[in-house]
């Protein structure tokens, strides 16, 4: 089939129609107002990680000239021009969303931002001695004039600018300027006495307030916060093909002292400080946000994780105790009874933590493998592995230090891994290790026994609590020979070997995945029954989505769960009408990869830590797992299933590239998947229990205890 | 240490243990022309291997040696840091005792004008022993690890079944029938011996394939001379070569079939090969490696095996090759697993093809092997006094298989003609190292007794030495025993008593013949073992 352009939607734009769900959910009032709130941090996270990322490299392509056109068939000029008019419309419905949805009931229901000048005096006075005692030592102002280089300013943190009345004793006539930057701090709300509820004040204008107390004798004429996005620090390696990156290889350097990308700034700003700021920043008018309200809605993130405010919160769902795992035997033990496929954070994560814990400590455990992408700060899987390598264990750890924004939290522990002994591997060269997988050594009786983890997610036991994800244990001797095989080719032991059951990016992950989709699509031609259901985060790469088309026409069912980008067209006719995406927002993030493929009736479903885009299919070292064995087969087929039954948090994405809510008819039932699987997996509990089964005492992880 | 003397390595171990497990881990890593691969196994209770771990990293040693006959020092320096990170696997699996791991080197290393250089450089840096094989052993190896695959399959048992590898310095063959061993030998073809051949002569893509096939054709007419065509050839092949073509040809798609034993062969047609030959030759190797995910050193091989491989089945006009899964590191496996004691059916291919040789020397058949029967029987019963393992066993019994070819050039001195003709020979299975030995206990079957200043005995270390005279020392007392050359004595019976062997014959007239040989014959073994020998007739 010939890949003519309008076959694909833009996948930048793609991109902002995912943040633009996320959004929704904050506007929904069916959820939670401090869960709404989070939503809304949540867009203003994902638009920094975009710009500093995705739109920090299309300025690089741009600055470059290239013209060359994405799948789309837009240009970097063409679909910079596309981000900036439609994240001014998302900023405009993000205050509006916060200004006028959010916050006017959150106050009413006692949980108030306060405006500097409807401050109480008692409230005012705490402000001032916070000011005094905590702000003003540590924030200096510089001064900036147009005849100095303009100072450095740190990327995505808070400054204020403030322009001052000209010096009275000077010949020159101007207005003069300071800047205050505020660094990384974690500070960034003042907590007020109030009688009941909680009411804070953001810190930027709490030195608003105070702003005359830097320049005394000065007339200020005005304080107004800003934040940049700046084109650097990024390493964009993993984002963008080797083709364009060489493009962008002059402009790389350029990089260092970073073009800004993105001025956002308070709205009341005069045309003289932004003028003034514009030309020291070089930055151009259709990258400028004027932001109606607080900027950097993120920090709101720590807010709404407030103790108490419950009636403002969706209601606990606690990860519950798996009742495949036996609490009273070890992890060895009940892996090899049966296999084990866990979803989490429904199912809790505890296992995993368990199996590394305990193998550390086991006199017969000989070596531990083990692939840390990000984890956690006091991840107990990072300490489990230091106390093994100090009890004489072979402990590989493969640690993958570019993961974005992570990288000093990743050398910290990376560097304690290392002192105790553990043989750290940073990474395969100009490839991201992203599959996550742990291979466990133990020497048994009856011979080597090999224990694997593979997951969906990372070994982290944080974002495990609210990430969806896929774990699956088993000491199946072929899968052990392949995972064997696997690490010794990333860490240099060994050339690759063909695998018996794994596949692997980037060598030959595609070729399988294409393989399993041309197969459905021969089956279809030749009359028999063929089917498609896969679940990843993003659909981008061009080649599977051509191999979805081709399924489509052939007459194959395609049923995809797309979390985030989707650049296939589904739904148009003679091209994909057979083709049905949706997507699903709700409190947890989906995260999981499960394929399925009809087989002919042999029906056969993998795992994945990839995404199907260029970036995890060439540039990323990734496993594809099948679960082969039947209780977990038949598992992870149904949960996948669930995902299309949902009515509640999915929408369909239509040809145009609009993500549409679905409207459940009357007499049918709203079913929320997520909801469906939490009380899915309560209720296998509870009916464990009533089967006799032992009470069951979770070993939490330490932070919980 | 033992552990019963020293309590404080009980407390540290912790409450009580389960026993050692019986399981064996081991290890073997191979020293080939383009690459040194490492297999880690572990030998179940019931002696099947269990491998762990295959693992596999380039080198240029082939490039070496076959260009300038030497291993330059950039690629020890390569061989070394991939057998340090080899042993730190090793580790791993605490395989750390000498006799769990075995390193071999093949004819890059074999045929290096330095690889004492070389050996002596990986002892140094990593503490490996590693040890060339000669042919004969590469061969016996090889039809440890083919033999059950041959076995499992009933039409290539009964037929005459050509097994060959095109290594990268040499191809391996084998003609088998029955489990036997009816032929083989090693010629010096080898797809990266072609590789280098072709750099050195710089021609086109397009004229190398021509050079190719007429190396390749040169060296095929020799093997269809040796083993003429006929209708019941089979060929079964093996290596990395051929089974990635298979792989290609049958993209297996699906998992593995749980009903696919491991002992299964495939078959290939052979005009698919040619096909897919003809396409990989017209490749260059970057885009090979490329396109198929080969390392830089399988893509140089590839094309030249394959057209070998292609050649060799049109030369017997077959339609059909099968590809089998196992290696020559599976049979190094298998022969550690059996502890360096060779298989009875090993053993058997080993005498088989020690008759043959007999024969092309109009050996007295009826009296070798009467003799090769008693030497044993004594090895045997004599134990305790020599303790010599199964190994010299076989050597013994095919030094007294062999003992009398020499007759064959000349009755004088025909002990030392014997030897000549042994360790000049071509015997299955036995290396060079193993052919000495053979050729120097039929040597001292008779006349002089061993001697620090005779060629052979002398280039040998102590144990060897002992070992020979030991078996020497067996194999006259045997031989005495046949003095009649009418096979009378069938039977013997021995004890040791105060000073003597006494050896028992039941169901004879007189020993009188046997007891005179035994003046000539018997003072070997005095020296040796200490014992004066006896016959006494069996009442």
């Amino acid at each position: 089939m010939a890949s003519t352009a309008t076959n694909y939607l833009n996948r930048e734009l793609s991109w902002l129609e995912f943040n633009q769900r996320v959004l929704d959910e904050a506007h929904d009032p069916m959820n939670p107002l401090l869960e709404r709130l989070k939503f809304l941090a949540i867009t203003s996270s994902n638009l920094d990680e975009f710009f500093m990322v995705r739109v920090g490299g299309l300025h690089l392509l741009q600055t470059s000239g290239s013209k060359i056109s994405d799948p789309s068939g837009m240009t970097p000029k063409a679909t910079l021009e596309a981000i900036s008019l439609r994240v001014h419309q998302m900023m405009v419905e993000q205050y509006q969303c916060l200004l006028t949805e959010i916050e006017p009931p959150l106050a009413a229901a006692g949980f108030q931002r306060v405006n500097p000048q409807d401050l109480a005096d008692s409230q005012r006075r705490i402000v001032e001695h916070v000011f005094k005692d905590e702000i003003y030592p540590v924030l200096t102002p510089m001064a900036v004039t147009p005849e100095m280089d303009f100072p450095y300013l740190m990327n995505h943190t808070l400054n204020i600018i403030v322009r001052l009345a000209p010096d009275e004793k000077s010949k020159k006539r101007q207005d003069r300027f300071a800047i205050i930057p505020f660094g990384r701090t974690e500070f960034r709300f003042i907590t007020l006495p109030s009688e009941g509820g909680y009411q804070y004040l953001p810190m930027e204008d709490a030195v608003c307030l105070f702003i005359e107390q830097y320049f005394q004798g000065e007339h200020v004429l005005e304080s107004i916060p800003f934040r940049v996005t700046k084109n650097a620090d990024v390493s964009l390696h993993d984002e963008f093909a080797s083709d364009l990156l060489h493009q962008m290889e002059d402009m790389l350097d350029q990089r260092k002292q970073g073009d800004c990308i993105r001025l956002e700034i308070a709205e009341q700003v005069s045309v003289e400080t932004l003028e003034f700021l514009e030309r020291g920043l070089g930055v151009l008018d259709e990258n400028v946000y004027r932001i109606p309200g607080p900027l950097d809605l993120t920090a709101f993130m720590r807010l709404t994780e407030i103790s108490g405010f419950d009636a403002l919160k969706s209601e606990s769902w606690p990860s519950q105790p798996a009742p495949v795992v036996n609490p009273e035997i070890t992890m060895f033990e009940n892996i090899s009874r049966q296999d084990i496929l866990l979803c989490h954070p429904y199912e809790s994560f505890e296992p995993v933590v368990r199996l590394i814990e305990e193998a550390a400590v086991d006199p017969d455990v000989l070596a531990i493998k083990q692939i840390l992408y990000r984890t956690s700060k006091h991840s107990p899987i990072v300490a489990a592995l230091i106390r093994a390598a100090e009890q004489g264990k072979h402990v590989t750890a493969i640690v993958e230090l570019k993961a974005r924004f992570d990288e000093a939290r990743n050398i910290e522990w990376a560097k304690n891994l290392e002192h105790a002994g553990v043989q750290v591997i940073y990474g395969v060269k100009g490839l991201k290790t992203h599959a996550k997988v742990c291979c466990i050594i133990r020497r048994e009786p009856q011979g080597i026994q090999r224990y694997l983890h593979f997951g969906t997610g990372n070994y982290n036991d944080a974002t495990a609590k609210i990430y969806s994800d896929i774990s699956y244990f088993t000491c199946d001797e072929v899968l052990a020979s392949d995972a064997i095989n696997f690490f010794n080719s990333i860490t240099g032991y060994s050339q690759p070997q063909k695998y018996q059951k794994l596949e692997a990016a980037p060598i030959s992950l595609r070729d399988k995945i294409l393989d399993l989709i041309h197969h459905e699509t021969e089956r279809k031609k030749q009359g028999q029954k063929a089917r498609i259901v896969a679940k990843v985060n993003s659909l981008v790469d061009p080649q599977i989505i051509d191999a979805l088309y081709e399924a489509s026409e052939a007459g194959v069912k395609v049923k995809l769960n797309i979390r985030g980008i989707c650049c296939l067209r589904p739904g148009v006719a003679k091209l994909s009408k057979n083709i049905e995406v949706v997507s699903i927002i709700d409190r947890f993030l989906e995260h999981a990869r499960v394929l399925y493929f009809y087989h002919g009736g042999d029906e056969r479903v993998f795992i994945s830590s990839a995404d199907w885009m260029p970036r995890n299919l060439d540039r990323r070292v990734e496993l594809l797992v099948p679960i082969e064995e039947e209780n977990s087969r038949r598992k992870v087929i149904k949960i996948l299933n669930t995902y299309f039954e949902d009515n509640a948090k999915a929408r369909v994405l239509n040809g145009e590239g609009v993500y549409e809510r679905i409207t459940p008819s009357k007499e049918k039932n709203l079913v929320r998947c997520q909801q469906v699987l939490y009380e899915e997996t309560v209720a296998a509990v509870k009916q464990a229990e009533k089967a006799g089964r032992t009470v069951f005492e979770p070993h939490m992880a330490p932070e919980d205890r | 240490m033992n552990t019963k003397d020293s309590p404080s390595a009980e407390t540290v171990a912790g409450p009580s243990r389960p026993d050692p497990v019986p399981n064996r881990l081991i290890a073997v890593i191979d020293i080939g022309t383009g690459a040194i691969r490492m297999a880690i196994a572990e030998i179940k209770e019931d002696s099947t291997v269990h491998t762990l771990e295959r693992l596999s990293q380039a080198v240029t040693l082939g490039e070496d040696t076959f260009q300038t006959r030497n291993i330059q020092k950039s690629t020890m320096e390569d061989c070394v840091r991939i057998l340090k990170s080899y042993r730190r696997r090793l580790d791993e699996y605490q395989i750390t005792r000498d006799d769990q791991i075995r390193v071999v080197a093949t004819s890059a290393v074999r045929e290096a004008d330095n690889r004492l250089a070389f050996t002596d450089r990986i002892f140094i840096a990593t503490g490996f022993e590693v040890a060339p094989l000669d042919e004969a052993e590469v061969n016996r190896i090889t039809y440890q690890g083919i033999r059950p695959y041959l076995t499992a399959k009933p039409n290539l048992d009964e037929a005459r079944t050509i097994v060959t590898e095109i290594g990268g310095g040499t191809t391996e063959l084998l003609l088998v029938q029955h489990g036997d061993v009816l032929f083989s030998k090693n010629y010096r073809l080898g797809a990266l011996r072609l590789r280098e051949m072709l750099k050195g002569y710089r021609v086109p893509l397009s004229k190398e394939r021509t050079i190719m096939e007429n190396q390749i054709q040169r060296v095929i007419q020799q093997i269809v001379h040796e083993v003429p065509a006929d209708k019941s050839i089979k060929l079964v092949v093996l290596g990395g070569d051929v089974r990635f073509a298979l792989a290609q040809l049958r993209p297996d798609d699906e998992v593995l079939d749980p009903s696919d034993s491991p002992d299964e062969l495939d078959r290939l047609k052979v005009s698919e090969l040619g096909k897919f030959t003809d396409r990989i030759l017209q490749i260059s190797e970057d885009q090979l490696v490329q396109n198929y995910h080969l390392s830089f050193t399988d893509a140089e091989t590839l094309g030249p095996a394959l057209l070998a491989y292609t050649k060799l089945a049109e030369a017997y006009q077959l339609k059909y090759i099968y590809v089998t899964k196992a290696n020559f590191r599976d049979g190094l496996l298998k022969e550690m697993a059996d502890q360096n004691n060779w298989s009875d059916e090993f053993n058997r291919q080993v005498i088989r093809s020690t008759i043959d040789f007999g024969k092309r020397f109009d050996f007295d058949q009826a009296h070798a092997q009467h003799v090769a029967f008693l030497a044993d029987k004594l090895f045997q019963s004599l134990q305790n006094e020599h303790k010599l393992d199964l190994r010299n066993r076989l050597l013994l019994y095919t030094g007294a298989l062999l003992h009398e070819i020499g007759i064959y050039v000349n009755q004088r001195s025909y002990h030392k003609h014997s030897m000549y003709l042994i360790s000049n020979g071509n015997l299955f299975g036995l290396g060079q190292s193993d052919l000495l030995m053979v050729a120097l206990i039929a040597r001292y079957h008779r006349r002089a007794s061993p001697n620090a200043i005779h060629p052979g005995y002398s280039t040998l270390d102590r144990i060897s030495r002992i070992a020979i005279a030991k078996m020497a020392a067996i194999l006259r007392v045997a031989d005495a025993l046949d003095y009649s050359y009418s096979q009378r004595v069938q039977e013997i019976e021995c004890e040791i008593d105060q000073g003597q062997l006494i050896i028992s014959i039941p169901h004879v007239e007189d020993v009188s013949l046997e007891q005179i040989a035994l003046v000539e014959k018997g003072p070997l073994f005095e020296e040796v073992f200490g014992l004066k020998v006896h016959l006494r007739k069996k009442q």
